[in-house]
């Protein structure tokens, strides 16, 4: 029987397919079922962002910023408010960063709990998804009474936070952290011991460490391989050396253990937010910061931990009221750097458990 | 090693290649000429007191009269931070890759080039990426672009 | 009798029950506006509202809305979030690949005049309009849950009143 021909077959997974949370697209080459090469494309959400900022005063930069990463955009305000102090030296009054530290342990628990959901809707669990959204309703509802806004806040501002939060703000975030806390563990039984779960996600896309430290991979998809670098920790920014909080690390650096490290990260972000909570001072919400805010010549960078990794923001400025030059940097670039390195001789199906568990989003990729 | 130790251990280790720039209040800014920066960067990333292992960011300025490359580079294990900057002439400026050092350059360096019009030598794979593949108006994100359907925001 | 008793009161029970007199407009106006499956196509921030609206507070499915992965499915694009100039081809080749009588939804600023992306961005596609026939714009950066929930209810009302005469004419 002569032998049969076999060839490699190119697939075009994009830019518009559910599971790239976004619109990223992928070349595979294929050879059956598995992936032997995989090229991303990206560039379907570049906003030019960054020409956008050179164009602005620094306070209008900040509803810019939201739009970098939107789904934690409390860490993009803050991240961009604290490269501005650094270049002007401005003092922050306590209140504010306690404030500062809620909203931002709150929307990192926002974040994860989308990661859930969506990570496993594309893994084809729907229930997740209705859970872990409704939980997250919880949060909005918070920042919503603060700020009236449910995605883009423009809350926390150049030298403090622009409102103060409602009296009935600290009753309802107690409750919503009670609610989220017995919550996990319905989301803990739905699929930590699930057997689909466990056959999509173990031993499915391992990364490294070496290969994450090369590739500059942060945040939880590093931790989840066992390096403990968390910049709340290694260089403290705002008031976190004041809590007490873990950094929780996994070992085998797969889909599986990603995905419980974000579950445990929601647990010690929880306590974070109790501890602020508990210690909230009285006082001002905001240093004196004129509008035609304009810090003396000079250059920064500053980067703080969300829930993708390191965000960072590059800020030169030549001592004008708009900046000469901002530079933004997210984590899922990296993330998504290394993707062909670990999504290489998999399958297509374990592709999309890959690009799930990383936690790309591409507004952070494209700006 | 704080930022005093580390300016301290950068000027006794490594005098003719870094000077230190007055522009940066927080951390330390570098300056390292074009054609010392992959052998810098590799000696900061092998150095045992320092290993600058994760590469961090890399933007590029058009202050208007020149070009600039920065580099901001961390350590995973020593807990430090820094930050180099390359000057470049405006027109025709070159530098080296130094995605043999951090791989995690390689599309910082795809986004200086195509973004910029800086270009990088011994990249492996310098193609547009972030703009339309048809893309023919040059490098957007100079001072001096314009493009007919670019619109300003007017002065208020 | 309860089902036809439900029924909207445009149709008309003859003697004896078990016949339905209508139009044929009214059959398929209904049949359209109340199964409006809609392609998941969440480019940026009103993707996160888009999903929201589908989750569980929202509901988008007590309108009959269910979303589809693909455009063969689809009678309705959601386009949630900035349009680029890299992106507008895939847009427009999406619309082309769904099955006439197909709508789009502009969702959000970015998407009805380029937003807050309008001045000095150089990629952004100033308006879905010049790539796709808009029939409802929901302003918003992004737009509430709520807005959304309202827009699809005006485009049920605005499908309901068309003409069978004015779609064959398409």
């Amino acid at each position: 029987m002569a032998e049969l021909r076999t060839e490699e077959f190119t697939v075009n997974m994009g830019p518009h397919h559910p599971s790239t949370h976004g619109v990223c697209r992928l070349i595979l080459t294929l050879s059956g079922e598995k992936v032997i090469k995989i090229v991303p494309v990206i560039g379907y959400l570049h906003r030019a962002l960054e020409k956008i900022c050179e164009n602005r005063t620094y306070a209008q930069c900040i509803p810019v910023m939201d739009r970098f990463e939107y789904v934690t955009a409390m860490s993009c305000e803050y991240l961009f408010s604290n490269a501005a102090e650094k270049l002007a030296e401005i003092e922050v009054p306590e209140r504010a960063e306690y404030l500062r530290v809620i909203m931002l342990e709150l929307n990192r628990i926002a974040s994860h709990l989308i990661f859930y959901g969506v990570t496993a809707m594309d893994i084809g669990a729907l229930t997740p998804f209705l859970y872990g959204l409704r939980e997250r309703e919880g949060i909005i509802d918070l920042f919503e009474m603060t700020c009236g806004q449910r995605l883009t806040y423009n809350y926390i501002r150049i030298g403090g936070v622009s409102k103060d939060i409602p009296p009935q703000f600290e009753p309802k975030c107690r409750e919503t952290i009670k609610t989220i806390r017995e919550k996990l563990n319905d989301y803990e039984g739905l699929l930590n011991e699930n057997p689909i779960w466990l056959v999509r996600n173990k031993g499915i896309g391992v990364l490294p460490a070496d290969l994450g430290i090369a590739y500059g991979v942060s945040g939880p998809v590093l931790r989840a391989s066992g390096v403990k670098y968390d910049i709340r920790k290694d260089d403290p920014y705002s008031i976190y050396d004041r809590f007490d909080f873990e950094i929780p690390t996994r070992e085998n650096g797969d889909c599986y253990d990603r995905y419980l490290l974000r579950l445990d990260e929601i647990k010690q972000s929880l306590n974070i937010v109790e501890q602020a909570l508990d210690a909230l001072p009285e006082g001002d919400i905001k240093a004196k910061v004129s509008p035609n805010f304009k810090p003396p010549a000079g250059e920064v960078y500053a980067r703080v931990e969300n829930s993708r990794g390191e965000l960072g923001v590059y800020i030169q400025s030549d001592g004008g009221k708009k900046p000469l030059r901002v530079k933004m940097r997210g984590g899922s670039f990296n993330q998504l750097q290394v993707l062909p390195e670990i999504g290489t001789d998999c399958l297509v199906a374990d592709l999309v458990a890959i690009f799930a568990s990383l936690d790309i989003i591409l507004p952070e990729v494209d700006r | 090693m704080t930022f005093d130790e580390l300016k301290e251990y950068i000027s006794a280790n490594y005098p003719d290649d870094m000077t230190l720039l007055d522009t940066g209040r927080c951390e330390p800014f570098y300056e390292v000429k074009a054609e010392k920066l992959v052998a810098v960067c590799k000696r900061l990333r092998d150095d045992e007191q320092l290993k600058f292992d994760y590469f961090c960011n890399l933007g590029g300025v058009d202050t208007g009269e020149r070009m600039e490359a920065v580099y901001s580079l961390a350590s995973y294990s020593m807990k430090l931070r820094l930050d180099l900057k390359v000057i470049l002439p405006h027109e025709n400026a070159e530098i080296d890759s130094v995605q043999e050092v951090w791989p995690a350059a390689n599309w910082y360096e795809r986004e200086l080039w195509e973004l910029y019009g800086v270009n990088v030598k011994n990249h492996n794979n310098l193609t547009r990426f972030l703009l339309p593949d048809d893309w023919d108006q040059g490098f957007p994100m100079r001072k001096d672009w314009d493009a007919p359907d670019f619109i300003r925001m007017p002065e208020l | 009798m309860g089902v036809i008793k439900k029924l909207p009161i445009y149709t008309e029970k003859l003697p004896g029950g078990g016949l339905i007199l209508t139009s044929l407009e009214t059959v398929i106006n209904q049949a359209q506006a109340k199964s409006l499956w809609y392609l998941l196509f969440g480019t940026a921030c009103c993707a996160i509202e888009l999903m929201c609206t589908g989750a569980s507070r929202y509901d988008f499915d007590r309108l009959g809305m269910i979303f589809r992965a693909t455009p063969r499915q689809a009678d309705l694009i959601i386009a949630a979030g900035t349009i680029t100039k890299k992106m507008a081809p895939r847009l427009r080749r999406l619309y082309d690949q769904m099955a006439e009588p197909r709508r789009v939804i502009a969702m959000g600023g970015c998407t009805i005049k380029g937003g807050p992306f309008y001045y000095d961005s150089y990629s952004v596609e100033k308006g879905i309009d010049h790539i796709v026939p808009v029939d409802m714009y929901i302003p918003g950066c992004p737009p509430r849950p709520e807005s959304l929930l309202e827009g699809c209810i005006h485009l049920q009302e605005k499908i309901k009143k068309q003409k069978l005469s004015d779609w064959q004419e398409k």
